[in-house]
């Protein structure tokens, strides 16, 4: 982090930084997580990183894609550690949590729920490509997996959502 | 669907994959192919949905008082850590630049100023363990959180005075060598030397009650 607004230090914009993109940054760990308390840690542990990593950052721009990564990396990293129970997804609508507010749109709000119950293994690559702008590629190599698998599983994903506003899903040779 | 079956499949994995950026073949294939253009306009519509299903409104994320939860103790040896590994930077920053920084921290989480709930003194103790700090929790507290503040995690309070909601941040590794005042963006308030760090002190209005400022500053330990 080299940049820095008129009359400001490095640290202090890097600290504004954060504290813009947090929202951000919760959403995302809230949508791998499925529980808030969880995506607050994950957050929380997430700035703690990147603040002792901001050396790292050479372009401000590049800061969201950045912090959403190490977001994943956390997120992994707590489930790899603590074995956290699987989250029961029928009680995360029923806990009435404000994340899932209806917003007046009954249709968004269905949405966010079957959202909610894909499989990690669909969930995760969507979240990554939809709110956090990722492409196959870089899904690919985050996670690990071939591009083809990453495009399968986007593939699925969206297929399992289709139902939602009525359309037919396409053939899967699954 | 064209006449080629296994093209409209492949298609459609394409479009379902990513219906924002597809290949040349696939868009090959669209120009001949109504039933897999239909496809991927619902796929666009879609994905339209699906962002704006995603972007949760977090409006009550942090208006409410959040006790430390037990699993956050988890995490704590390896925050300690952190903590440790990143003393010592930042020591000699100017304090206005920290004013300017604790005041923006304030700010940003104006919402705490509401909270009217008193917190039981467990909870309290919660963030302040979390936060390593040692702290008399005997104030009428009605909000506490263990923020993330400079590469740090840092009990914020609101404590309930008769002048008012004031923010107090226990500042363990931000050393301060006197007492610096300030006043910025609508916030005035207090930089205090406390051991090795500080105490910040903060109201929105009416005076700051110095008497509790100075209990609060004789009350931390780190």
């Amino acid at each position: 982090m080299n940049q820095s607004p008129r009359g400001t230090t490095p640290q202090a914009s890097f600290s504004r930084l954060l504290e813009m993109l947090r929202p951000d940054l919760l959403r995302f760990a809230l949508w791998l997580a499925r529980d808030r308390a969880v995506a607050e840690d994950v957050v929380q542990e997430t700035l703690i990183r990147a603040w002792k990593s901001r050396e790292e950052l050479k372009d401000p721009t590049a800061a969201r894609p950045w912090l959403l990564t190490i977001v994943r990396r956390e997120h992994a990293r707590l489930f790899e550690r603590k074995r956290l129970p699987t989250v029961d997804v029928e009680s995360v609508e029923a806990l009435g949590d404000p994340a899932l507010a209806s917003d007046g749109d009954a249709a968004l709000h269905d949405l966010r729920g079957a959202i909610m119950k894909l499989p990690d293994e669909y969930r995760e690559p969507l979240v990554m490509q939809v709110l956090g702008g990722f492409s196959t590629a870089e899904i690919a190599a985050e996670l690990k997996l071939t591009q083809p698998t990453v495009l399968t599983r986007l593939f699925r994903a969206r297929n399992k959502l289709r139902t939602i506003y009525g359309l037919t899903p396409a053939e899967d040779a699954e | 669907m064209s006449d080629g079956s296994s093209d409209c499949a492949h298609a459609r994995l394409q479009i379902g994959g990513d219906p924002h950026d597809v290949p040349p073949v696939v868009s090959a294939h669209l120009a001949t192919c109504a039933a897999c253009r239909q496809f991927r306009e619902e796929t666009l519509l879609l994905d339209r949905r699906l962002r704006a299903a995603l972007e949760l409104p977090l409006t009550q994320f942090r208006t409410q008082p959040v006790a430390a939860p037990a699993r956050r103790f988890a995490l704590a040896a390896s925050v300690a850590l952190a903590v440790l590994l990143a003393g010592g930077f930042w020591v000699l920053r100017p304090q206005p630049a920290l004013a300017g920084e604790v005041v923006q921290h304030v700010l940003h989480e104006a919402d705490t100023w509401d909270a009217q709930q008193l917190l039981p003194a467990s909870d309290v103790a919660d963030v302040l363990k979390t936060a390593g700090v040692e702290f008399d929790a005997s104030l009428p507290v009605v909000y506490a959180y263990a923020c993330p503040f400079n590469g740090h995690r840092v009990p914020h309070l609101v404590v309930q005075t008769a002048n008012g909601p004031m923010t107090v941040m226990l500042l363990a590794h931000e050393k301060v060598s006197k007492r610096t005042e300030f006043a910025l963006d609508g916030l005035h308030g207090v930089l205090l030397p406390a051991g090795g760090g500080s105490v910040a002190v903060l109201m929105r209005s009416g005076e700051l009650p110095e008497d509790l400022a100075g209990k609060i500053v004789s009350a931390a330990r780190w």
